[in-house]
């Protein structure tokens, strides 16, 4: 357990209406140095625009989100700054279909780390290595495989050096036999301290990797904890009947 | 076959009429390269206005600015567009023809251009275009380094298609008395009376570069489309 750790991220009070909805009721949470948070909960729970309000994606209808002490809400931050410390990994990876997985990799330190050519793409290799997908540097993505590209795109959030990786479903859009290749992956960040909020519905990645495992239900955070206690004694009752569901 | 000879003789070769095609042949490509640079960097521009107003709402007023101008410039003949520059907006000024077509047939491009590069950019994936945010890279950067070269490649039949419009299109700058190929062919059958073999030439020479400009698109959509399979 690492939540003693400094505080990375912390969200006071965040809200988000679409209109009418609202997706987010005041969610108020610290996540720390080197946590791996999971996030759990029905669809439409608001678990994914948590999560992607994080980095902005979605801005905030109220509240405000402090990223290593800066508030990332506040009008006048450079979001785009503060954006190269957090990585994101999509459900469809989003890798960019008209460049090469090295290019895939490169872009975002080449442009705006302003790492030289040759030094980002020595790193990206290495980074390739470690995922043992150092053949594929000059291949085109639509050429992977969707748990190869679900790893690229992890390579590519990796190169950027951030502070915290945020997944966002990373394994749903995967065929069953993928999975575990991605999974493995993360297993390993986690353990070499990588701080992570991972919404995901793998259970047993949620209880094997994290820190804590948060239930998120219209729009709030109903019940957290460690995997431990969170499976074996659940006390929310929609998180009962989810548990009962998905277990 | 020698009346055939005869009147390509008259209408080509004596008193060298031929230069009457050769300098409208001239006249037409300086026309439409011209016009399909304003056309293009024109038209992108207002794309990314529209683009950037449908992805994010902002730039509301310039917005507008650029749906009026595409709205009266589509919903206008093009030989309409070009009397009125010509003698409207440039009545008391002493400007070439060229210019006044290259002007008229590229702000007419742009319309159909802007339209042609924002169904482009709206067709590329959302998630293509948060990947870049969430990497750092700002709005412009996002567009250039990613959103761009994949609309483009979308797009790309669609502009040769346009091109090919707009070189067609450049026949009528005649109205306003410019002497680009079609003007050229004409003036020949004031001259010698055979309307078949001036038209004739013109039209075959429109139909060539056509087909030469359709390989060109056709070649560079292969080898863009090679670099993704």
């Amino acid at each position: 357990m690492t939540t003693n750790g400094d505080v990375l991220i912390r969200v006071e009070n965040l809200q988000k209406a679409f209109g009418d909805f609202h997706a987010l009721n005041g969610i108020t949470e610290e996540i720390h140095k080197g946590e791996v948070v999971v996030i759990i909960g029905p669809s439409g729970s608001g678990k994914s625009t948590f999560l992607r309000s994080l980095n902005l994606l979605e801005v905030p209808t109220g509240g405000h989100i402090y990223f290593e002490g800066v508030d990332i809400t506040d009008a006048k931050v450079d979001i785009d700054k503060h954006r190269q410390k957090m990585g994101m990994v999509f459900q469809h990876f989003n890798l960019f279909p008209h460049k090469t997985i090295l290019e895939n990799i490169t872009l975002a330190p080449i442009k705006l780390l302003k790492k030289d050519k040759a030094e980002a793409e020595k790193e990206a290799r290495e980074l390739l290595k470690r995922v043992g997908l150092e053949e594929k540097a000059d291949s085109y993505p639509s050429q992977l495989s969707g748990g190869q590209k679900q790893r690229i795109a992890i390579v590519r959030s990796l190169a950027m050096n951030p502070d915290v990786m945020l997944f966002d479903e990373p394994t749903s859009a995967l065929d069953p036999e993928m999975v575990g290749e991605v999974l493995e992956l993360m297993k390993q960040l986690a353990q070499e301290g990588m701080t992570m909020v991972v919404v995901t519905h793998e259970m047993g990645f949620a209880r094997e990797v994290a820190d804590r495992v948060m239930f998120v239900d219209e729009g709030r955070v109903k019940e957290q904890g460690t995997p431990e206690e969170f499976f074996a004694n659940p006390k929310d009752e929609r998180l009962k009947e989810f548990l009962s569901k998905v277990l | 076959m020698s009346d055939f000879k005869a009147r390509f003789i008259m209408n080509f070769i004596k008193d060298d009429r031929w230069h009457y095609i050769a300098d409208g042949l001239k006249v037409t490509l300086i026309v439409t390269f011209c016009a399909v640079l304003i056309g293009v960097v024109l038209g992108f521009l207002l794309a990314i206005v529209r683009s950037t107003y449908d992805k994010t709402g902002k730039l509301k007023i310039l917005n507008l600015i650029c749906q009026i101008y595409i709205t009266v410039i589509r919903g206008t003949p093009a030989v309409v567009q070009l009397l009125i520059i010509y003698f409207v907006i440039f009545a008391s000024v002493d400007v070439s023809k060229t210019i006044v077509a290259i002007l008229s047939f590229g702000m007419n491009s742009s319309a159909y251009v802007a339209e042609i590069f924002r169904s482009g950019i709206m067709a590329v994936d959302n998630g293509q275009f948060e990947a870049g945010r969430s990497l750092g890279f700002n709005y412009c950067q996002t567009m250039i380094y990613i959103i761009m070269p994949q609309a483009f490649k979308n797009v790309l039949p669609a502009l040769g298609n346009e091109f090919i419009v707009l070189l067609k299109e450049t026949s009528v700058a005649g109205y306003i008395a410019l002497q680009d190929l079609t003007k050229g062919g004409d003036i020949i059958r004031s001259r010698t009376y055979d309307a078949f073999m001036p038209l004739m030439a013109v039209a075959i020479i429109y139909l060539v570069m056509v087909m030469i400009f359709s390989k060109l698109v056709s070649m560079l959509e292969r080898r863009l489309r090679n670099s993704d399979h």
